[in-house]
């Protein structure tokens, strides 16, 4: 992956634009879906589309703090495409039988505290934590788990869906890698401390208490999938290598950061992470949902129907 | 009279026409473009003056300019009446403090009336050229259906915002169903039940939507960029007011200048960065956290550049009628407009019965409207190719006996048009008197005092809002502001105080 200009990479997006209209949801191929497969899949689905919601609130935010216009723009429509395969991703549950009546999936009670914070505090992030975040995100979780789905569903409505799905993320991950080296470049010693410096930041604590349950929590729904986690570190071990091919890349201290963590994610041996991490998923499975405040009504915004 | 302009346009025959009229017609002292509020003060002012040999060319059938054309739904002025009315011209009766569109339109058609205006304006006559002619120091205007009019001063008083603008959103020609423009409503087209979509959120767009969210079965509503909106103090004049408007109009020019004043300070949040743009701000975000209660939603709407960048709006029911329930806020970026509605990039295609554009006016910032030929034949698109340049927004070097209204860097940000079109008026009565006067063939503003007067506007400039980082109609592509006038309605009525003659080279005819 080369560095990327932005302003070119605004026009590509804005000229590769589909809908959910350019897809047959009824046509035929539904039944590949075993019925063995069903029930970890309905699950499986409903945390992959509350993952890209995830990213495109995230996006939503990078929107606000984008140092460019012309960031601001691509991050608007990323926004708007994360929301487009959380759309295209119902639209397949729903073809699949998996909705109840128009009823939106539940999240995972580490997803819906995950959107909690950012609904909260997003906002308020600096731009480089969210752009070094959202492309681990985007690569282990969003990329990672549609190659599962993918491996394991023969459904041809499912694959024409995430050609498309993958094509977008491809940009994403390229915009993010770029972004990332840009906020490297040139990096002081005094730079860098300032942006460690955020991570003393309690909001921030906050969110970093919720997204590492999250990333355990993914890895478990995988494996009981039947999946390899293998896949998923080969993933984790690919946002460390891109992130790092360059000078700039790797000055970036999030990144660092973020590389750092993703080893231990990967390491199962490391006890002195996983024991804890794994008890605090355990620990909020039991938070009951009503002590929960109301979802945002961004939230509601989602839909399976191509028109309104 | 030599008539070069006409005969490049049409058939053989149109050009003996026009030639053998114009060789019959004597040309007028002053020729203008456009009857709307512009052309039709001037045309007063003139006549106040003792000029009444005047031709002013329409391209409609009716006067009105703006207040003809937006006559949708909410139409009406954002600044208080009795300051958006001319000084010269008081309406004692004006029924709410910001009147709507048709009683502005009558307001202007009363005006034609009582000063016989309608003798000078030639209707259905759409300008497509000017030239000016050095040997007899002439300005030649051809019309659309081949006609040619001439006169020894021409104004320009086509409209800064006259002609409807599309956004260029690709597919829009394939959309089925009913297409409206805010500017060009058709009011044969029955809202009531059907599914419609509003594109933009602008001036007219806030004034449309709570109008049509009371017929429409379903609204959606595209925003691409939340703006500023504050509370609307609008209310009904009570009768009393009128009476005493009637019987006292010195309570009425009082008024007036009380709002002139009250506007004039606004000019502070407006126009510059000062602590009253930070209550401004507030006031702002008061508005909208009173009227918004859901927070996404509020998000959605909060502005993200500084109070006065882009022009402010002002409305009570713009945020309630985006929380009625037949009706709906989309962020998302549109894609492309489709057969059957706008396909916006979450994917989801919106089907509409009818799509409302309120995007606004084609807004040129270096070209013109129709071609301009100054002296020897200079094309005044060429002139502006880099942003349109004027001295004091009137005149232009090169363009003699031509006079602008709403010229380059004479737009307001926080008072009324129509005090700055009165102090433009005023200043192109004395150009003409002067011309009259001192028997001129050409009244032509020096090269100079054209440079000098802009180094000090783009100067003066560059420390506004408006050039404070947003992307707005204000400015150019490339940022270059030629639309607003960077001081108070004062300065600038103090600028066109005085015709100064040294700025200008006279040539006797
Ligand atoms: C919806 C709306 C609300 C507004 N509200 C306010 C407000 O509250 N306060 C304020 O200060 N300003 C307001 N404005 C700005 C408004 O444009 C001016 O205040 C004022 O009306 C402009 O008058 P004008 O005579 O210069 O132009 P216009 O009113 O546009 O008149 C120009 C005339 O020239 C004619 N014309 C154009 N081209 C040609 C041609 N080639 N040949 C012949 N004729 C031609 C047009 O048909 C038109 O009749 C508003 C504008 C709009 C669109
Ligand atoms: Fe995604």
């Amino acid at each position: 992956m080369a560095k990327i200009d932005l302003d070119k990479m605004l026009v590509k997006i804005k000229n590769t634009q589909w809908a959910l209209s350019d897809i047959d949801w009824d046509a035929p191929g539904a039944d590949l879906v075993t019925a063995e497969q069903w029930p970890q899949l309905k699950e499986f689905m409903a945390d992959l589309m509350w993952i890209e919601h995830v990213g495109a609130r995230a996006f939503a935010a990078m929107a606000k703090k984008a140092p460019t216009d012309t960031l601001r723009e691509i991050y608007t429509y990323f926004h708007a495409e994360e929301q487009r395969h959380a759309n295209a991703e119902m639209a397949l549950m729903k073809r699949w039988g998996m909705l109840d009546g128009d009823e939106l999936p539940e999240p995972n009670i580490n997803l819906r505290l995950v959107i909690e914070w950012l609904d909260r505090y997003s906002d308020e992030m600096p731009v480089y934590v969210l752009g070094t975040v959202v492309p681990m995100l985007e690569i282990a979780l969003d990329g990672a788990l549609c190659k599962f789905l993918l491996d394991t569903v023969d459904d041809p409505v499912c694959h024409q869906a995430f050609e498309k799905i993958n094509d977008d993320e491809s940009r994403h991950l390229g915009v993010g890698f770029t972004v990332m080296e840009m906020q490297g470049h040139g990096a002081t010693y005094i730079k860098m401390v300032e942006m460690a410096a955020q991570l003393m930041d309690p909001r921030l604590i906050l969110g970093i208490a919720s997204y590492f349950p999250l990333l355990n929590k993914m890895r478990d729904n995988v494996v009981a999938m039947g999946l390899s986690e293998e896949k998923l570190y080969a993933c984790m071990r690919k946002f460390e290598k891109i992130g790092g091919r360059t000078e700039d890349g790797r000055r970036n201290v999030w990144f660092q950061i973020i590389k750092f963590h993703s080893r231990w994610v990967v390491d199962r041996n490391n006890r002195f992470y996983h024991a804890p991490v794994d008890a605090v998923v355990k620990l909020t499975g039991y938070i009951p949902r009503r002590v929960l405040p109301a979802v945002p009504s961004w939230v509601k915004e989602l839909t399976y129907k191509p028109t309104a | 009279m030599t008539n070069a302009t006409t005969s490049r346009k049409g058939t053989a025959k149109a050009a003996t026409t026009s030639a053998k009229r114009a060789s019959n017609v004597k040309p007028a002292t002053v020729l203008i473009v456009g009857a709307g509020f512009a052309g039709l003060g001037t045309a007063i002012r003139l006549q106040q003056a003792g000029i009444r040999n005047i031709v002013i060319l329409e391209r409609a059938s009716a006067v009105g300019g703006t207040w003809r054309d937006n006559s949708y739904p909410g139409a009406a002025c954002d600044i208080p009446s009795n300051l958006y009315s001319y000084s010269f011209d008081p309406n004692p009766d004006w029924s709410r403090s910001f009147s709507g569109s048709a009683e502005i339109l009558s307001y202007i058609e009363a005006m034609v009336e009582r000063f016989g205006l309608q003798q000078y304006i030639r209707f259905n006559q759409n300008v497509t050229d000017l030239s000016y002619d050095d040997d007899h120091g002439l300005w030649h205007a051809s019309t659309e259906g081949g006609a040619s009019f001439s006169g020894r001063v021409a104004v320009m008083a086509q409209g800064p915002l006259s002609n409807p603008g599309f956004p260029a959103i690709p597919g829009i020609e394939d959309f089925k169903g009913k297409t409206v423009h805010s500017a060009a409503w058709d009011h044969d087209y029955d809202f009531r039940g059907k599914r419609v979509g509003v594109i933009g959120t602008g001036a007219s767009a806030i004034q449309i939507i709570p109008e049509l969210a009371k017929q429409a079965g379903k609204l959606t509503v595209f925003q691409r960029t939340p703006a500023w909106v504050m509370p609307r103090p609008d209310f009904e004049t009570p009768d009393w007011q009128k009476t005493l408007f009637r019987k006292v109009p010195a309570s009425q020019s009082a008024l007036r200048k009380g709002l002139y004043l009250a506007h004039e300070s606004m000019a502070l949040a407006v126009i510059w960065q000062s602590p009253v743009t930070r209550l401004a701000e507030r006031l702002g975000r008061w508005h909208l956290r009173r009227q918004v209660k859901d927070r996404w939603l509020r998000r959605q709407l909060t502005p993200d550049y500084r109070i006065g960048c882009k022009r402010i709006l002002v409305s009570n029911d713009y945020y309630p009628a985006l929380q009625q329930p037949n009706s709906k806020l989309i962020t998302w970026p549109i894609a492309r407009i489709s057969e059957n509605g706008v396909r916006t990039v979450e994917g989801i295609e919106h089907q509409f019965d009818a799509i409302v554009y309120a995007t606004g006016f084609e807004v040129s910032h270096s070209g013109t409207p129709f071609p301009v030929r100054g002296s020897a034949g200079r094309l005044l698109a060429d002139d502006w190719a880099r942003g349109a340049q004027a001295y004091k927004s009137i005149n232009v070097a090169g363009y003699p006996n031509l006079f602008l209204t709403f010229g380059p860097n004479s737009g307001p940000g926080h008072n009324s048009a129509l005090v700055y079109m009165e102090s433009q008026i005023d200043y192109i009565v004395k150009g003409v008197k002067t011309i009259l006067k001192r028997n001129l063939k050409a009244l032509a503003v020096k090269d100079r005092a054209q440079d000098e007067y802009n180094a000090g506007i783009q100067k003066r400039l560059a420390r506004t809002n408006w050039n404070s980082g947003c992307k707005s109609w204000y400015l150019t592509e490339d940022g270059f502001n030629a639309t607003m006038y960077p001081g108070f309605a004062t300065q600038y009525a103090n600028q066109m105080s005085e015709l100064e003659l040294r700025d200008y080279t006279l040539i006797t005819a």
